[in-house]
């Protein structure tokens, strides 16, 4: 095979690849700019908002859900890219490979199940546990 | 007295009247495609130096591909315009060119000329970085898409030496972490245009949106692990060639990890039923409620030539990339030109097929709701991508693989055995999913009694 990955080609090809894909950005940008009719008025500028001013800015602080996501996210990633340079050797690693695996795995399951018990895998979080404010409708149900 | 009519242009008139005749644009169509023949012809003496050196020749094929992709993008808008009306039993675009053909041309036009307005709230570099990356991002998979295997071409040097080009722009030895590491990054586009628009829509769309392809990326990830297992490399030429060789390609061993692969390319790509972060009804546009002009083109493009490389990368590790026909390796060691020719079209063919699916998809399917995608990825996908990626350890370990060098009977009981455990996890999942409750989500333990009265008491009212 004459395929070539020595590393000064690659890294050349790849520069060509990043310097066209922003000159094609900025043609595309600037090409506009120079034909277009800007028509300023301040009502353009608002944020849009269906119509209604707006009331604050977005720039606020919001639900840590998506915080818990993104760090099992990390974690699951990180243990998916560990797993590929195995995948690679793995038919030379033979029966050690597989319980290495095996053993890593069974770590990251039992983290999986810890999420999945304790209810962080739910984006709506179960409020079955919790009493509602006036009692639960089963509990006035039994008592009518 | 009537309003007053406005007198037709009779320029304005006669151009569209030309261009909505279909010789009009059949004559087009095909001064462009044999426009290049003769330029070609012309010019071959400097042609021909750069066909033979692999370094121009990659320049050429990336050049091309590119070109095909952004303007398969722009055909694919139109035809996803006409599908989802085939399907609504509307007409769809039909009044710039013929059967709206130059439908793409007039959206070009009308994205160059549009107002581009920045909001007065927004941060203003990020607002018009988040377009840009997102857009150089989607582009950087086709370095590495193997569109053929290699082309000797039919002449010789002078001193009678062969020329040999690989049909790929760039043959990386960690192939597929670069594709998922630029999936990933994808992201960032999203999330830079939510946040710098400083607009509530769109910042709860580049959330939906981070949390949603951070989750589809990990079954994602793992779908691509039990391809690796069973090649053993993460080259992707070399999962092609082992694919092309025996002839049987993963989608028919590994439809579990196919169909794993491909939902998550769904959801990576944003396409209904995983628009949730576009969603009309609930976010106008969602994260890019805020872009006009050329940066929302820009996002539009991203979004296609994404669909694109996903579809290359799907065909790439289950279609077997550029084997023309399955269960036979015709045309696996045929290195002229016409073979790398007819290689290149199957692949894009292959990837069109792809596209069509997801068209159909996204036309036929409802919307997920925001808890239901977050537990299919969460509670559904990535539970089943773990089952398939120690069983298909375990399968590899104890030597069932497709082997080119081994008899055929062999392979028929490798292939035989995975393509059943796939069956068997399968209707494992059936049989759970029959068990499980119907899951409970927020308070539904207060919610009050819906009666619905039978229809006859309704009718009565």
């Amino acid at each position: 095979m004459p395929v070539t990955s020595e590393p000064a080609e690659l890294a050349q090809g790849l520069l060509l690849f990043i310097v066209a894909g922003i000159l094609m950005v900025l043609v595309a940008l600037l090409a506009g700019a120079l034909i277009r009719r800007q028509l300023h008025h301040p009502v353009k500028a608002e944020a849009y908002e269906c119509g209604e001013p707006a009331i604050g800015e977005s720039w606020v602080q919001f639900d840590l859900r998506l915080y818990v996501v993104a760090l099992v996210f990390i974690i699951f990633d990180v243990e998916i890219a560990l797993f590929y340079p195995w995948a690679v050797v793995y038919r030379e690693a033979g029966l050690a490979g597989l319980w290495d695996m095996l053993f890593f795995f069974g770590v990251l399951v039992v983290g999986f199940v810890y999420l999945w018990r304790f209810g962080y895998l739910d984006w709506v979080r179960s409020t079955a546990g919790q009493e509602p404010p006036g009692g639960s409708v089963a509990a006035k149900r039994e008592a009518a | 007295m009537p309003p007053k009519v406005p007198r037709p242009d009779p320029a304005a008139a006669f151009i569209e009247r030309t261009l909505r005749d279909w010789r009009v644009i059949a004559a087009l169509g095909a001064v462009l495609l044999i426009a290049p023949v003769p330029l070609v012809w012309l010019g071959w003496p400097w042609i021909r130096p750069l066909l033979e050196s692999q370094f121009w020749f990659s320049l050429i094929l990336g050049g091309l591909a590119v070109f095909i992709v952004i303007h398969l993008d722009a055909a694919f808008i139109l035809a996803e315009r006409k599908l989802s009306a085939f399907i609504q039993d509307r007409k769809g675009p039909n009044r710039v060119g013929f059967w709206g053909l130059l439908q793409p041309v007039a959206d070009g036009i009308k994205f160059l000329l549009k107002e581009d307005y920045t909001p007065k709230q927004a941060d203003k570099p990020v607002f018009i970085l988040a377009p840009a990356l997102a857009f150089v991002i989607s582009l950087a998979g086709v370095a590495i898409i193997p569109w053929f295997d290699q082309i000797t071409w039919p002449w010789t040097g002078p001193d009678g030496e062969t020329y040999t080009v690989v049909g790929q722009m760039a043959s990386l030895d960690i192939g597929l972490l670069y594709l998922l590491a630029f999936g990933a990054m994808s992201v960032y586009g999203v999330v830079l245009a939510g946040w710098a628009s400083n607009n509530k829509y769109a910042f709860y769309g580049a959330m939906r949106a981070t949390a949603q392809m951070l989750s589809y990326e990990i079954p994602l990830g793992l779908g691509l692990l039990a391809v690796l297992l069973v090649a053993g490399s993460v080259r992707l030429e070399g999962i092609v060639e082992s694919q092309a060789a025996s002839g049987v390609w993963n989608v028919f061993v590994h439809p579990l990890a196919f169909l794993l692969v491909l939902i998550a390319g769904f959801a990576e790509t944003n396409r209904a039923p995983f628009d949730l972060a576009e969603c009309e009804q609930e976010l106008v546009a969602g994260y890019h409620t805020e872009y006009s002009s050329m940066k929302f083109a820009l996002f539009f493009l991203a979004e296609y030539s994404h669909m694109v490389i996903g579809s290359a990368l799907v065909t790439a590790l289950f279609l077997g990339g550029w084997a023309p026909l399955p269960f036979t390796s015709w045309l696996a060691d045929n290195h002229t030109w016409w073979a790398g020719l007819i290689k290149f079209s199957v692949f894009w063919g292959k990837i069109l097929l792809l596209i069509g699916l997801y068209m159909v998809v996204r036309w036929t399917l409802p919307r997920f709701r925001f808890d239901q995608l977050m537990r299919l990825a969460w509670k559904g996908m990535i539970p089943l991508g773990m089952v398939i990626v120690v069983v298909q350890g375990i399968a590899t370990g104890l030597g069932w693989r497709i082997d080119p060098a081994a008899p055929w009977t062999a392979n028929l009981l490798a292939g035989g055995l995975m393509l059943g455990i796939n069956i068997l996890i399968t209707l494992g999942v059936l049989w759970l999913m029959s068990r499980s409750r119907a899951p409970v989500t927020g308070r539904q333990d207060n919610l009050p009694d819906v009666i619905v009265p039978p229809a006859e008491a309704r009718l009565a009212r």
